[in-house]
């Protein structure tokens, strides 16, 4: 790392106050979270601020100057920056709900506007500010645990309100963990003739017993017998929406991956995802004497090795 | 899954935060953590949030008021940028023909 005293533009006899003075100075031009678009900003900051934190304290400043320690004595640990989460959707601080389902740019703009309008007076839209005439209420924000089921098809549910009441939340079909919904008009009630706020509630989806999600399949586990592992057959799995016959081809495996399309998340306005169903395998309880002496006897005439490509380049 | 913290996570998380600190950011509205039945609990976005908090009000000397005058600006600068990158993305979608009459609408109005 560079001398400190050079990061900040002093001298070594440099003031604590000309200290605090240079780095608030700096930092106002290099903070990343205060110049967003500037991509050398953090690289900046993070040597003004190491530099900043071996001077500010005399005691370290003093043992610097003597050499005791080094440039390198006060890095910092990485950091994420309020900019880095600023634009992500779902952001609750974000100003308006940004542009709504409308396919025509006209209404794009419209929306905008109608916002811009909501969120305050005469465009300058700070509710913190003194216009006195009327305020857009405040919007809050939920969460709400939503079991895996009713998450992906979609449910009416009501959140207990921690100030008294309820509330009624649709859940879309197809959401997924983290989704933050948003209901108009659901928030604190506006002032002087104001809109009323807005509720935002993040979803959080509980993991369910036998299914799991990856984009819009469905992943679920089946045991199957060892007769119909062989024989083949029909068998019936759970799927999001019920029950439905599966075909066993004959001769499978554990792990055999079969997939039943469409029956998997239906998001509306996407194609909906297939449920893939992985075999496993499981014997009876208990192996009984007739099927052991059977496999005795048909060992004799089979010899069919699975770990055979496993051992070729290992030493054995 | 989606990460939470709680109130102490938090205070954990980020060293400077007094409890006293963040009580105040809360009670102006400068922070909103999301309400579950645990409490008060804070996401990634908070946690960032509140490092910037921290650094304004320790080296800017700000108050929870003047914090909410640049919170504010701050998150309508983000949204508007947001827009902005929304309506970048539309325009960069179009036909050079658009693209190039958009342009020079532009360059007009500059």
């Amino acid at each position: 790392m560079d001398d400190p005293y050079v990061t900040l533009g002093l001298a070594k006899t440099a003031t604590a106050e000309e200290i605090k003075k240079a780095y608030r100075k700096l930092i106002k031009a290099s903070h990343p979270d205060l110049n967003p678009d500037d991509a050398g900003a953090e690289a900046r900051f993070k040597a003004i601020s190491a530099a900043h934190d071996l001077l500010k304290d005399s005691a370290t400043r003093a043992r610097f100057d003597a050499g005791e320690i080094d440039a390198t004595g006060a890095e910092r640990p990485d950091r994420r920056y309020y900019r880095d989460y600023a634009e992500a959707p779902g952001n609750a601080y974000q100003r308006g709900g940004g542009f709504e389902a409308a396919g025509d740019p006209a209404d794009i703009f419209a929306e905008m506007l109608r916002q811009r309008g909501r969120s305050g007076a005469r465009g300058y839209g700070s509710p913190y500010g003194d216009e006195g005439f009327s305020a857009a209420g405040q919007d809050f924000h939920y969460t709400l645990e939503v079991p895996f089921l009713d998450a992906v098809r979609g449910a009416k549910t009501r959140i207990t309100l921690p100030e008294g009441g309820d509330l009624e939340v649709q859940i879309p079909t197809g959401s997924s963990d983290g989704r933050t919904l948003r209901l108009r008009g659901k928030g604190g009630a506006g002032l002087g003739g104001g809109h009323a706020g807005d509720a935002y509630v993040t979803l959080t989806v509980r993991p369910h017993r036998l299914f799991r999600r990856e984009g819009d399949d469905v992943l679920i586990e089946l045991p199957i017998t060892l007769d119909e592992a062989v024989l083949g057959g029909k068998v019936a799995v759970p799927t999001i929406d019920g029950a439905v016959n599966l075909s066993i081809p004959k001769g499978v495996s554990s792990g055999r991956v079969l997939r039943l399309r469409g029956r998997g998340v239906k998001r509306p306005g996407a194609e909906a995802g297939d449920q893939l169903v992985e075999l496993r395998i499981v014997l009876p309880p208990t192996v009984d004497e007739k099927l052991s002496d059977f496999l005795q006897d048909w060992r004799k005439t089979n010899r069919h090795d699975p770990r055979k490509d496993m051992f070729e380049g290992v030493a054995t | 899954m989606t990460d939470f913290l709680s109130e102490l996570e938090t205070l954990d998380a980020i060293p400077r935060l007094t409890q006293f600190r963040l009580t105040a950011f809360i009670e102006a509205r400068i922070v909103v953590p999301l309400r579950a039945d645990t409490g008060p609990v804070f996401r990634r976005i908070d946690l960032a949030r509140i490092e910037l908090l921290c650094d304004l009000a320790e080296e800017f000397e700000l108050d929870e008021d003047a914090l909410s005058v640049v919170m504010s600006l701050l998150d309508q600068l983000h949204t508007v940028r947001r827009d902005l990158r929304a309506i970048a993305a539309a325009v960069a979608a179009e036909s050079p023909e658009v693209r190039a009459r958009i342009g020079a609408a532009l360059l007009d109005e500059g």
